[in-house]
């Protein structure tokens, strides 16, 4: 055997293990679930073809309209406000305490980030409580009123919002800091030197510079909040009513309630159209910005 | 001069009103932080079923939750299986990521690099799109309640991605050097390759931990058998079981915290450092 060969050989011998699992576990899935959402299929009988009846059905559904509606909601509450909190909360950690106080508030900060969902989901679920809860108790030690956090339309998603929020600020503010701390220190000192005041170079270099981390914080981002699942099942299952039931809730009552495993499918192939187009737009705007 | 250029430093760095209200604002979100676990902890130590803290419930010597956590809901055993199930995931992720990221790296075969693309590629996946396949070809083959399946779903590309762009600082004049001397191949890569990325390799460990430990709705679905469920399950239904006896949840809590947390005490470097990476080079 040539010696080129054998190395061929060699390498693939090293990468087959990975690849039959990824294979397995991960490409043939795919196949399989888009297959699987032209059918309907209870896995105790064969899967029947049904066309693009699943789909239709998925459009037609109003628990996915809520779903979808909760989900898009959610991504939009906490994507800005993560991002905002943690590139904010980098920017002051990066300038203005480099040293082992600024340390010690970034490891704190990523405590939540260590937890499991369920962790949180369980500590805030207790802590959010109506009658004797945490937080009730606070506001009434302030003469205000309790609200009903997870039991009420108006605030359950919200609630759920603010937790996400507070356990992701910690991980993009890991991924900003070291973005700021990349950015070369010259750029600051003739910002300086002509002059401008902190915001200034906040705005014109700062914020310029880390628009690549951006996207991906972004992205990431969303990409993550459109798969929500663990804090909403712990904290309100879903409820009061549909006030709280996301896509991923709707594609694991389906399939593993239901099992209507042909319908999860359609929704979870839905999902992954989306997460696609995000992915797509994500690169175009880089592909842009590299163009210029 | 030297002292002069350093009382001009500080003077730059002096707070301003703005600095003030940031370090105000950073200072409480920290606080809100930390508080929540605090919480947790100082809680499971109260017999009250009511949840306003009062201190003299709390009693710090008293573990009777705890004991009552491990003695009567399984929660032991679930314990159990998230440590075999956490072990085997970061054994089994730190073997085939680093097999496959070296092959990438330093090997040469037809088709490596669109192969790797479509490692990074599956990565974008949401899980949720693979679990319900996998689900069924577990309940074809059986296989759903054991520690094989709950591990297998675990391991992904991306350690393959991390440890390869590792595996760049690797030397390939060593590895040549080493064949020179008539070492065996296998020998190259545990002798020589394994002991050079030991600092990536604690890093994906840190991740398949953490990852695999709070790994929630793959165990739910795929465990039905009471004595295979792993921790985060346990505590989910802690809730249903225990209605308002909310110490004793909190015990469950604390104890499914505990250990990510001592592992960030030990190892933060680690922590921040994989995360920063995947995210700069994204």
């Amino acid at each position: 055997m040539s010696r080129k060969k054998k190395e061929a050989l060699q390498g693939i011998i090293y990468v087959l293990p990975s690849f039959i699992l990824i294979m397995a576990f991960c490409i043939i899935p795919i196949f399989m679930s888009g297959y699987f959402s032209f059918t309907s299929y209870n896995i105790m009988t064969p899967p029947k073809f049904v066309g693009l009846e699943n789909y239709e059905r998925v459009f037609q559904d109003g628990y996915v309209a809520d779903a979808a509606k909760n989900t898009l909601l959610y991504v939009l509450m906490t994507v800005p406000a993560q991002t905002i909190l943690s590139l904010v909360f980098a920017a002051f950690l990066a300038y203005k305490m480099q040293n082992k106080t600024g340390g010690f508030l970034r490891s704190v900060m990523f405590i939540p980030v260590i937890a499991s969902a369920v962790t949180a989901g369980t500590i805030w679920r207790i802590i959010l409580n109506t009658e004797g809860g945490l937080l009730n108790n606070i506001l009434n030690f302030f003469h205000l009123d309790s609200v009903n956090w997870l039991g009420s339309t108006k605030t359950a998603l919200i609630s759920i919002c603010i937790v996400a929020v507070w356990k992701n600020v910690g991980y993009f503010l890991v991924i900003y800091y070291a973005g700021i701390m990349g950015i070369s220190k010259d750029l600051y000192e003739a910002a300086k030197v002509d002059g401008a005041t902190s915001i200034q170079q906040f705005f014109k270099i700062t914020l310029p510079m880390l628009k690549p981390i951006t996207y991906l914080v972004v992205t990431l981002g969303i990409i993550w909040s459109f798969q929500v699942f663990d804090l909403a099942y712990l904290m309100t299952g879903g409820g009061p009513g549909r006030a709280t039931v996301t896509l991923v809730m709707g594609i694991y009552n389906a399939a593993f309630k239901q099992y209507k495993m042909g319908y999860a499918c359609a929704m979870a192939m839905l999902l992954l159209l989306i997460v696609v187009i995000i992915n797509v737009i994500e690169n175009l705007f880089f592909k842009e910005r590299k163009g210029k | 001069m030297a002292g002069m250029s350093a009382t001009n430093t500080k003077k730059q760095k002096a707070w301003t009103p703005l600095g003030v209200i940031g370090l105000f604002f950073i200072l409480i979100f920290a606080a809100i932080c930390i508080a929540p676990f605090l919480y947790m902890l100082i809680m499971s130590f109260t017999h009250s079923t009511t949840l306003m803290i009062s201190w003299g419930d709390v009693n710090f010597t008293d573990f009777t939750n705890y004991e009552h956590v491990f003695g009567k809901s399984g929660f032991f055993r679930s314990l159990m299986n998230s440590v075999i199930v956490v072990g085997c995931s970061c054994f089994f992720n730190c073997v085939i990521a680093s097999m496959a990221a070296y092959g990438f790296e330093k090997k040469h075969f037809w088709g490596k690099e669109f192969l790797f693309k479509v490692y990074m590629l599956t990565l974008m996946i949401p899980g949720q799109v693979t679990m319900i396949p996998v689900f069924i070809i577990m309940k074809k083959l059986g296989l759903l309640n054991t520690y094989f399946a709950l591990v297998v779903i675990i391991l992904n590309a991306f350690g393959v991605f991390l440890i390869r762009q590792f595996m760049e600082s690797v030397p390939d004049e060593l590895l040549e050097a080493a064949k020179v001397d008539g070492c065996p191949e296998y020998k190259i890569f545990i002798n020589i390759v394994i002991p050079l990325i030991k600092p990536v390799l604690v890093s994906l460990v840190v991740f398949t931990f953490v990852t695999s430990w709070n790994d929630f709705m793959w165990p739910l679905v795929s465990t039905t058998d009471s004595s295979m469920y792993t921790l985060t399950v346990a505590l989910s239904l802690l809730k249903t079981q225990y209605q308002t006896n909310y110490g004793l949840i909190l015990a469950g809590a604390t104890v499914s915290f505990i250990f990510p947390f001592i592992l960030y005490a030990f190892l933060q470097k680690q922590f921040v450092e994989g995360i920063a990476l995947s995210g700069v080079k994204g």
